[in-house]
């Protein structure tokens, strides 16, 4: 009989206590799996923001974090719009009315505009053209996939196109009308759109978004800019939500039907560009994109934003503190677990006294008697911790649905953080030995002819 | 030999071999000893004390002797009782022989190395090796199947556990059948079978039995200890029984008292 089956059996004969112990130790251990895990997927989350093709946000001038949470994760309100002149400025000459170069066109490879401020029950409803599926990918450069139906075309202006989660919880499928609200869930009832696709998913925030067409959007009431002349106390609010009186027309209600005219220029803004900047033969991209930036954000029209460098801001400055925390009380919540073995085995040792006074008289020497206890609060920690480590895998399933549903990123029981749960076994070990120091001293140290007369 | 220390001893040394179950004796301490040439010429010892001191420091640190031993042999093949008063330093006669306790002076040499100059590990090694202990209480451990008990000892002996020679010696001890049973589910005779039977796990040179009948009725004591001397026997070994019941130690063939050669516990003697 080995040591370890010798400890083995001594956690078999104090079996309720050791099944305690390793459970309370299983349940800090859950505790800081679904937190390193759950603290992987909203990095995840945020990380999928990049590298979807584009590089650069254009849009009205403001924080520059509000203006990436609110186009590329389809959080927080957006901030103000940009002009149609000045979403003019990045395109090149074959896709401009005047057949002219934009300003900025020789530094934009694709610039795809997108318009905000309409939900369709409690998901963001975003205006933009073919170019949003056609040109930018879901990172990596993997290009969008439909998993039902096609993109919208151009001219039909009362298309959409529906994330996977949308489509997955709402049971909307190609064929299906849907008719947005605007400004808030609660806002008027726009026009109906008809899905014309469905994406597969791409555990992004694009799964959690409403795109119809830019100029059906347009056409929708309260979308239009009033123009000069027309109405002086009629702001323009529309994309921004903030339409105080829904039920105010804007003097082309008339286009907000099927087969009208699209919207004149003239009434129209953008929310915000997706920008994929070029590069030139000899130069890196992101010096363009610098130089880019920084003539965009000298001007008045607005501001450019990199998106990952704001995520990047924004984990550091948010993110990473509260995952650091969540991590130092779910550790405590281990380290209280590691004093259960501690108690658990001080509480046995009167028990165990006599087993290690026994074994002594039998030849063993001090130092079988120590590794003996060291080896039992292993084996606890190594069971209790497994244990925990599949309970906090499944308690990840068990909110994989709700994570995915509100994150955009598929969760399942099997996501991992695999870097950290490969370091919290010896973490345990170790802790389970610092524990178990004591009782395992106290073994070293037992008197074995005041137990043997006792 | 040293026949001096036998002499100083007082021994009642009994020549001719007795049978398992002898008839009880009473004890002749007081009898005067044979002439010298009587005595039969003692085997290569298997334990040797000689000039062995052991003292203790009370809480108000008043220094109590215990043991204070001249010379004392125990023979490869002997069976030995060793008789004591309570206080006379049996149990820490034992534990200094054991290595559990060292001396503060002399030498306990056990099959030939002077364990007083040891350390504790090599100590607890040479006990693991060469010595095996039955106690009063059995100590079987609890958690532990009889089989299980003996592999325990088996492993902390310098060779490999034998499982076969584990079913063996608890078969010799009549357990075969009991081999998966815990302790809480064996009688009090089959518990100290087992322990008998763990004694003799690491083939030792020397059994040391303390009251190993103090803790059970009279009618297993005869039980036990015919256990005892019949498996000793059997596997050539050296019986040291420490008791102090009159009627276990007449059985033996050699019978001492401890009062009689350990200096420290004269004032004992009655």
């Amino acid at each position: 009989m080995t040591l370890l089956g010798i400890a083995c059996r001594n956690i078999r004969q104090r079996l309720l206590t050791s099944l305690l112990t390793a459970l309370s130790l299983a349940l800090g251990v859950a505790l800081v799996v679904a937190t390193l895990v759950t603290g992987g997927i909203v990095k995840q989350a945020f990380e999928s923001g990049s590298g979807l093709g584009y590089n650069m946000i254009v849009g009205a001038k403001g924080s520059p974090l509000q203006l990436v949470l609110n186009s590329v994760y389809l959080v927080s309100k957006p901030i103000e719009n940009i002009s149609w002149d000045f979403y003019q400025q990045f395109l090149p000459a074959a896709e401009r009315p005047d057949g002219v170069d934009g300003t900025f066109a020789a530094s934009t490879k694709t610039a795809v505009p997108i318009c905000m401020g309409d939900y369709y029950r409690g998901f963001r409803v975003i205006g933009t053209n073919t170019a949003y599926f056609d040109r930018l990918t879901i990172g990596d450069g993997r290009p969008f996939a439909f998993s039902g139906g096609r993109n919208f075309r151009n001219d039909e202006f009362f298309g959409g196109v529906l994330g996977a989660t949308v489509a997955a919880k709402l049971g909307l499928k190609p064929g299906d009308p849907f008719a947005p609200t605007h400004g808030a869930d609660d806002g008027k009832v726009h026009d109906p759109f008809t899905v014309t696709g469905v994406l597969a998913r791409t555990d992004t925030p694009v799964d959690r978004g409403v795109f119809v067409n830019m100029e059906g959007f347009y056409l929708q009431d309260g979308h239009a800019k009033p123009v000069e002349g027309e109405e002086a106390s009629g702001q323009r609010t529309a994309d921004s939500g903030e339409d105080a009186d829904g039920s105010r027309e804007h003097g082309n209600r008339e286009h907000g039907k099927q087969g009208q005219a699209p919207l004149p220029f003239a009434q129209r803004e953008v929310t915000a560009l997706l920008l994929d900047t070029a590069s030139l033969p000899g130069l890196p991209p992101e010096l363009m994109a610098m130089g880019l930036r920084t003539a965009i954000n000298e001007g008045r029209d607005g501001q450019a934003a990199l998106p990952i460098a704001e995520i990047r801001l924004l984990l550091d400055l948010f993110v990473r503190p509260l995952e650091l925390l969540l991590l130092l009380v779910t550790t405590l919540v281990v380290i209280v677990s590691a004093i259960g073995i501690l108690v658990s085995m001080v509480g046995s040792s009167l028990e165990r006294s006599r087993d290690v006074a026994i074994m002594r008289a039998l030849g063993a020497r001090r130092s079988h008697v120590l590794v003996v206890v060291l080896i039992e609060a292993v084996l606890l920690a190594v069971g209790g911790g497994l244990a925990g480590w599949v309970l906090g895998h499944l308690l990840v399933g068990a909110i994989a649905p709700l994570i995915t549903t509100n994150a955009g990123v598929s969760a399942s029981i099997f996501s991992a953080a695999p870097g950290a749960e490969l370091l919290l076994v010896p973490f345990l070990v170790v802790l389970a030995i610092l524990a178990a120091l004591l009782p395992a001293l106290a073994a070293y140290r037992t008197d074995v002819a005041k137990w043997l007369s006792s | 030999m040293r026949t001096g220390d036998l002499w100083r001893e007082r021994e009642i040394y009994t020549a001719v071999p007795q049978p398992l179950n002898p008839p009880v004796k009473k004890p002749v301490f007081d009898h005067p000893l044979p002439p010298p040439d009587t005595i039969p010429p003692m085997a290569t010892p298997v334990l040797e004390l000689i000039d062995v001191r052991k003292s203790f420091t009370m809480p108000g640190g008043e220094q109590v002797n215990i043991l204070d031993i001249g010379s004392f042999q125990l023979a490869a093949d002997e069976h030995c009782a060793l008789e004591g008063r309570s206080g006379s330093g049996k149990s820490t006669l034992l534990n200094v022989i054991s290595g559990i306790m060292r001396p503060d002076a002399g030498r306990v040499i056990i099959d030939g190395i002077d364990i007083a100059r040891l350390d504790e590990a090599r100590r607890d090694r040479v006990r693991a090796d060469r010595l095996g202990l039955v106690f009063q209480q059995f100590n079987l451990l609890p958690g532990f199947t009889a089989l299980e008990n003996v592999l325990v000892a088996m492993s902390f002996g310098s060779g490999r556990p034998d499982r076969d020679r584990a079913v063996r010696l608890l078969d010799a001890v009549g357990l075969r059948h009991r081999l998966d049973h815990k302790p809480s589910a064996l009688s009090v005779g089959q518990q100290q079978r087992v322990a008998v039977a763990r004694a003799l796990a690491n083939r030792p040179r020397a059994v040391l039995a303390d009251e190993p009948t103090a803790s059970i009725d009279p009618a297993h004591q005869q039980q036990v200890i015919d256990l005892l001397r019949t498996t000793c026997t059997e596997q050539g070994v050296a019986l040291l029984v420490v008791t102090h019941a009159a009627d276990v130690a007449g059985q033996f063939p050699r019978r001492i008292r401890l009062e009689d050669f350990n200096r420290a516990a004269a004032g004992h003697r009655s």
